[in-house]
């Protein structure tokens, strides 16, 4: 029977509310009449000390009936049940009305304020205020589902609270300068904008522009402290009213900007692919070299900025921080990273080795310090853009390393080094690997093949040993480079040039291995075998270029003295004519290594100078021979000639 | 032999992986010493080149699917996974031509041309990631009215207001993507309309206040930024310079002439597709036939006619009056444009309180938008994987081209 009544009244009440319209004095003096209807909601109660600290145009009422909201771990908000349901729901809806009435009353002169609200901090608190009881009214409304009526005009106020807050936050984010800060007295005059304008604003936010920075452990605060804290009450009074999404979409759009901005900052030109395709490596280099300092610049400094931002904006409103983050830096995140795809998929120049295991480098270093960044499910598809473009990176780096190998095979054999000096090609390729090797960590790192791992743990490589896949490789290289150089060797039409030739770059080739990281790559036995080539090469060259000789110096045995001295002299003769010979041609040849050089001079001197002075001894010595016996050279005549060999001299 | 009976029969009716994976099998089989070492190279060539077209055909052929999924997500990722199959076939095929030894400094030549062409398409694949994400922007705006929507109980003024500003701020960016696409069209209805009836709603003092409390005005706000490609980039000319050069081989061209121009016409193809499909930076130029390579002659490759068949029923979907300004053809694009118009004038003609005609009116328009956002929410992840995919397997395809060309040099 009593519930009947109720009903009844309710019903009432509601057909009164829409008939009226919303703020005629005969609704209040209505409502009033309802609302003494029962003591329990007198309005004293109800309106205690909540509105004390709003401004004067909201003083006579405010607050409301709901109480304070606290913000819920969740989106999805359990609505307080505040009212117990039917006994109270009839006085309940008649101070909710009131309330409703109040909070449009007070809220409507908020949202016609054609100023920023947060321009004055007691203005924003009390909207803040105001917003927190309607958001507590609607769910008290919506719990207690009898007054469809009065839910309906507490929404629509709310969506008008909510577009307003809206403008506030992106306002407030995207010009924090245009907010005074927080002054005690409420009002920014103009002179302390300018004020904050010029000495801590935003402008002048130091956004590091590509200097060498090697200290990555920097946070930019884009925002003031105050402007943080702002923006987070309006973030959870967006989602505690149900509009999560659209504060994440207008959190992302507002920040785009800064981060556009910045990114710009960094001296970067967004390339496509197909220009980087065809850009002479000059300006490539160059782009390389301010996009590293860049990358780690944005995910090293700016992206972690923003994420500590975008957490500290959307403290407790998981998931809505994470959608706003990866909407805000996405672009520019693959934008940088799309550079590091293009490179890899450009040509693969031997040159370009080593600015390419930089980029390498720097991506992967980056990769451990990414995961706290990008460790929500909803950024995990950028971290894995990253893991991707450090594989392509690796694997371009491996495409590189090959085409040396590729460019050693192919290289002609055209025209021979004058005198079998070093081939450059010997040279570049020794001075490369040598380089190489400066980073055979990485190197090793993607020959390994490994790439999946990249990225992960590091790969626990060994580089120093000659099984690895990188000092397989090199060796491997080194052979290619040995077949080329053989190769080259027989445009030489004398062969003991050839064998000069050989000895020469073998020589080189051991000398650049001793001296740099390659010997512990290629390892002793190829060193052994390597310097046993030189030697069967030195060997070659002695015996094809001085066999004639040696022959002629041949005397027989100490049993065969019979040789006649004409025989003996006929034999001198050939000497000296083999020897200006020798001389002639071979001291334009080159024996680049001065101990090299010597010692095959020494061997030289050891076989021939004997023999030449057993001939020379067996001349005097025979009985025909004739006392003024002309001897053209002394023994250390012919020493002395062959110490002149080799020296690269053309008459 | 039987073996390639089956091959050719089973490859047409399963769209899976798996058929390329038998046929590597096969191509190995066929490879192996037994049969390859005496007279068979000559016909191991010509028998694999015609499996290879055959192959393609089929991989092309299977893509039709039903008319209503045409252009839908699903039909594109079908045709780039048609594209990723032939190309798969493409290389099991040269690195067969190369252990025969089949392959020529010539030959070596085309594999290296196509490769270049193949590397055109990367800026395409980033500029339908970049596509792909626009979409999904689109899709969360307009989920938020379409939900606002459906929620429970009535529609009241609140949600009407909600539900208008996330559609104008849909409009904002359509219109912004679709002037970057080179067209009009429904976007600048949808911009005409936003200045009309959402200019009403957004004309709240409040938010002129805040607009003019800056110079950057409300509107801006959502622009998109959104193209890692630079803006001057242009679809149409990267389409053509895929296309460029890409004529039929004479019949005496023997070799990978064949397959080198199949696969150029192929990823022509699923680049041009691709365009169509999502907004990208100068799209709409691209979509005119006349910037079309020379069709494949249909009697002379087993692959052109399903080729063409897809390449013409694009163009014609191009033309179409209602698409032709579209920011992308992908059918859920035309469905989302349609419901997000058929929600803006249901909104607009309705009076507050809605009841009977006008809210179902308004509550279906909204149901037809919550179904294309679920759609693109499904579709949207797998085809930005599927894009990247394609992307790296370019990449991955010229590197192992270097390198086994080298090792064949031995």
């Amino acid at each position: 029977m009593a519930e009947d009544g109720e009903e009844k009244l309710l019903a009432t009440v509601q057909h009164i509310v829409k008939t009226l319209g919303r703020t005629d004095t005969m609704t209040e003096d209505i409502l009033k009449v309802f609302s003494n209807y029962d003591g329990r909601l007198s309005l004293d109660k109800l309106y205690a000390t909540r509105a004390a600290a709003a401004a004067a145009a909201v003083a006579a009422a405010g607050g409301g009936a709901a109480g304070e909201h606290s913000v819920p771990a969740s989106p999805p908000m359990p609505p307080p049940p505040a009212v117990p349901p039917a006994a109270a729901a009839m006085p309940a809806v008649t101070s909710l009305e009131r309330t409703v009435r109040t909070l449009d009353r007070q809220i409507s002169q908020f949202v016609a304020m054609d100023r920023l609200i947060w321009a004055d901090s007691a203005d924003a608190d009390a909207f803040l205020e105001a917003v927190d009881d309607l958001i507590g009214t609607v769910q008290e409304l919506d719990a207690a589902g009898t007054n469809r009526g009065l839910l309906d005009r507490a929404d629509e106020l709310l969506s008008r609270c909510m577009a307003r807050l809206e403008d506030e936050f992106r306002a407030l984010i995207e010009r924090p300068d245009d907010v005074a800060p927080a002054a005690p007295g409420g009002f920014a005059s103009d002179e302390s904008e300018e004020d904050y304008d010029a000495d801590d604003g935003y402008g002048d936010e130091p956004i590091p522009i590509a200097k060498p920075v090697s200290d990555f452990d920097v946070v930019i605060d884009a925002l003031p402290p105050g402007s943080v804290s702002d923006v987070h009450q309006i973030a959870r009074r967006m989602v505690d009213a149900g509009f999560g999404r659209e504060c994440a979409e207008a959190y992302a759009a507002a920040r785009r900007g800064f981060i556009d901005e910045s990114v710009a900052r960094l001296g970067i030109r967004s390339r496509t692919i197909d220009e980087v395709h065809s850009l002479p490596w000059e300006e490539l280099e160059f782009d390389i070299a301010r996009w590293i300092p860049a990358f780690k610049m944005v995910f090293r400094i700016l992206i972690p900025s923003e994420r500590r931002l975008c957490d500290r904006v959307f403290d407790g409103l998981a998931p809505y921080g994470d959608l706003a983050f990866v909407a805000a830096v996405r672009t520019q995140a693959l934008q940088l990273i799309s550079f590091g795809d293009a490179v890899s998929a450009a040509s693969r120049a031997p040159e370009r080795l080593f600015r390419v295991i930089d980029m390498y480098e720097a991506v992967r270093d980056l990769l451990p310090d990414l995961d706290p960044v990008f460790s929500d499910p909803y950024s995990a598809a950028l971290r894995a853009e990253v893991s991707a473009v450090c594989n392509t990176l690796g694997s371009s780096i491996k495409g590189i390393f090959m085409e040396l190998e590729n460019l050693i095979r192919r290289d002609p054999a055209r025209v021979s080094v004058p005198g079998g000096g070093i081939h450059p090609i010997t040279r570049y390729v020794m001075n490369y690997l040598r380089a190489a090797c400066g980073s055979r960590q990485t190197l090793e790192e993607v020959m390994e093949g490994d790439l999946g791992a990249v990225g992960g743990a590091a790969i626990a490589v060994d580089p120093d040993r000659p099984t690895s896949s990188l000092a397989v490789h090199i060796a491997w290289i080194m052979d290619v480079l040995h077949k080329n150089l053989e190769t080259k060797s027989k445009i030489y039409r004398d062969p003991p040039l050839a064998s000069i030739f050989l000895m020469n770059n073998g020589k080189y080739i051991i000398h650049k291995v001793n001296d740099s990281e390659l010997g512990v790559l290629l390892g002793d036995e190829w060193m052994k075998q390597m310097m046993s080539r030189v030697r069967r090469c030195s060997l070659e060259y002695q015996r094809g270029a001085w066999a004639k000789v040696m022959s002629v110096l041949q005397t027989g045995g100490p049993g065969i003295s019979s040789l006649p001295a004409k025989a003996l002299l006929q034999k001198l003769r050939m000497f000296n004519g083999y020897l200006e010979e020798i001389c002639a041609i071979q001291s334009e040849w080159v024996i680049a290594d001065e101990q090299l050089r010597e010692d095959v001079r020494a061997a030289i001197t050891d076989s021939v100078k004997p023999a030449y002075v057993g001939l020379i001894s067996r001349l005097k010595s025979s009985p025909e021979a004739a006392q003024d016996l002309f001897i053209k050279h002394s023994p250390e005549d012919v020493e002395a000639r062959i110490q002149h060999l080799f020296e690269g001299v053309s008459k | 032999m039987p073996a390639t009976d089956y091959q050719g029969s089973s490859s047409h009716s399963h769209p899976s992986p798996f058929s390329s994976f038998g046929r590597s099998l096969l191509s190995l089989r066929r490879d192996s010493p037994a049969v390859g070492a005496s007279q068979a190279m000559p016909s191991g060539e010509e028998a694999d080149l015609e499996a290879f077209q055959r192959h393609v055909a089929a991989h092309l052929a299977d893509i039709r699917g039903e008319e209503d999924e045409f252009l839908s997500i699903e039909w594109i990722r079908r045709l780039l996974e048609a594209f990723l199959l032939c190309q798969e076939e493409f290389r099991v095929f040269v690195a067969q031509a190369r252990r025969r030894g089949a392959l020529p400094a010539a030959g070596e030549k085309l594999v290296v041309e196509f490769h270049e062409r193949a590397v055109k398409a990367l800026d395409v694949c980033n500029a339908a990631r970049d596509g792909v994400d626009q979409l999904r922007r689109w899709e969360r705006l307009a989920d938020i009215a379409a939900s606002v929507l459906l929620a429970p109980g009535e529609i009241h003024e609140g949600q009407l207001r909600r539900a208008r500003k996330a559609l104008s701020d849909l409009a904002v960016l359509l219109v912004d993507d679709t002037a970057a696409s080179g067209s009009g069209g429904v976007a600048s209805f949808l911009a005409s309309h936003r200045n009309r009836s959402f200019g009403r709603a957004r004309a709240s003092p409040s938010r002129a206040a805040v607009a003019g409390a800056s110079s950057a005005t409300s509107a801006s706000h959502f622009r998109s930024l959104s193209w890692s490609v630079s803006r001057a980039w242009s679809a149409s000319r990267q389409l053509q310079a895929i296309g460029a050069g890409l004529a039929a081989p004479r019949a005496h061209e023997a070799g990978l002439a064949a397959p080198v121009y199949a696969m150029g016409c192929v990823l022509h193809l699923a680049a041009w597709a691709l365009v169509a499909a999502v907004p990208c930076p100068d799209r709409s130029a691209a979509l005119q036939a006349h910037h079309l390579p020379a069709a494949p002659p249909r009697a002379a490759f087993p692959w052109a006619p399903p080729l063409l068949t897809l390449q013409e029923r694009l163009a014609e979907e191009g033309k179409r009056k209602d698409r032709r300004h579209s920011c992308g053809l992908l059918k859920e694009i035309h469905v989302l444009e349609k419901s997000t118009h058929k929600l803006t004038e249901a909104i607009d003609a309705a009076p507050i309180p809605l009841f009977g005609d006008r809210e179902a009116d308004v509550r279906e328009a909204a149901a037809e938008l919550a179904a294309v956002c679920a759609a693109m929410r499904d579709g949207l992840e797998p085809l930005e994987r599927q894009v990247r995919e394609v992307f790296h397997r370019i990449v991955r395809s010229r590197v192992e081209g270097l390198d086994s060309s080298m090792h064949n040099a031995d």
